[in-house]
């Protein structure tokens, strides 16, 4: 049975390639787009770091994105 | 009404999306796959290769509804003006693209044991391979221009032109003989395929939209960083 499976009666290699190759491809891309919004989330608190604390705690304060964003940040870290 | 749309409340309405889709999504992607390669009966002609159709359909399907859906955003966009949808599409067309590749590729591999060849010049798989040619040049708009009112103007003409290749895909079956095989499932109409099969299909469909959802709010939300990013030291 277990052998019928994996074979699929002698389709087994475009089954498998098939559901492999989205597999693989749905992860790749889930993996590259977060990275990429972790970058951004980084940059963007590099940023608030270039200004002085009254004006980050006027940032912080009226953005509610920049609120979101620390504590996520402080989640990971 | 209008302030409920402020990238804030968009932000903490993308977190909760993201954490509902992450919260379902494994589950209903299990169920789907256990369907589509175990108890879904093989096909009386086509035998064990019928599953490809559970990953083949859902990518096409989604390939061209992310196609209409940046075409109907686009010409919004011209006409209104909302930047906003500019943002929208930027994040949906690297998944229609992924998805639209997909489609190419599985189709291939299914269509080497049904059909005895990988590729084949017919209607159906060259309008495909176009509408990929499409989103890549409308992805390339963003990569490659500087200013942003020239990318929404060039990028919109692309998805505009490239809808006109839309109905083609979905009539090419009808309108020339191909070695594709004509639609089983119709929205209106009887459907041809068996509910044994129907609602893997179904599922797996549903799997591949949370999927695509999750994708889409991820790139929106960097988007939304970005933006902010930039406007920091202005607030």
């Amino acid at each position: 049975m277990i052998s019928n499976f994996i074979t699929m009666n002698g389709y087994g290699l475009y089954v498998w390639l098939s559901f492999g190759i989205v597999f693989i491809s749905c992860t790749v891309v889930y993996f590259k787009t977060k990275k990429t919004l972790r970058k951004y989330e980084q940059e963007f608190l590099a940023e608030l770091q270039t200004l002085t604390l009254e004006e980050q705690n006027k940032v912080v304060e009226n953005s509610r994105v920049a609120q979101q964003i620390l504590a996520t940040s402080s989640k990971i870290n | 009404m209008f302030k409920f749309f402020s990238s804030s409340n968009i932000y903490l309405l993308i977190q909760k999306l993201i954490k509902f889709i992450n919260s379902i999504f494994f589950l209903i992607l299990v169920i789907g796959l256990t369907f589509a390669l175990i108890l879904s009966p093989p096909d009386y002609l086509q035998g064990e290769a019928v599953r490809i159709m559970y990953v083949h359909v859902p990518s096409a399907w989604i390939g061209l509804a992310c196609f209409s859906l940046i075409t109907i955003l686009s010409v919004f966009n011209f006409i209104f003006k909302i930047k906003n949808f500019y943002f929208i599409n930027k994040s949906i067309a690297p998944i229609g693209l992924l998805f639209t590749c997909l489609a190419i590729a599985t189709g291939s591999l299914w269509g080497q044991p049904t059909w005895g060849t990988w590729w084949a010049w017919d209607a159906r798989l060259t309008s495909m391979l176009a509408l990929m040619l499409f989103y890549i040049c409308y992805i390339l708009t963003f990569k490659l221009l500087n200013k942003e009112d020239l990318i929404i103007k060039v990028s919109s003409i692309i998805s505009i032109i490239g809808s006109i290749n839309l109905p083609i895909i979905k009539y090419s079956v009808e309108w020339w003989t191909t070695l594709h095989q004509p639609a089983s499932i119709k929205i209106t109409g009887s459907n041809s395929i068996h509910p044994q099969m129907m609602l893997p299909l179904m599922v797996m469909l549903l799997a591949f939209l949370l999927y695509a959802a999750l994708i889409f709010l991820m790139k929106y939300k960097t988007e939304i960083i970005r933006i902010k990013k930039k406007n920091i030291k202005r607030s």
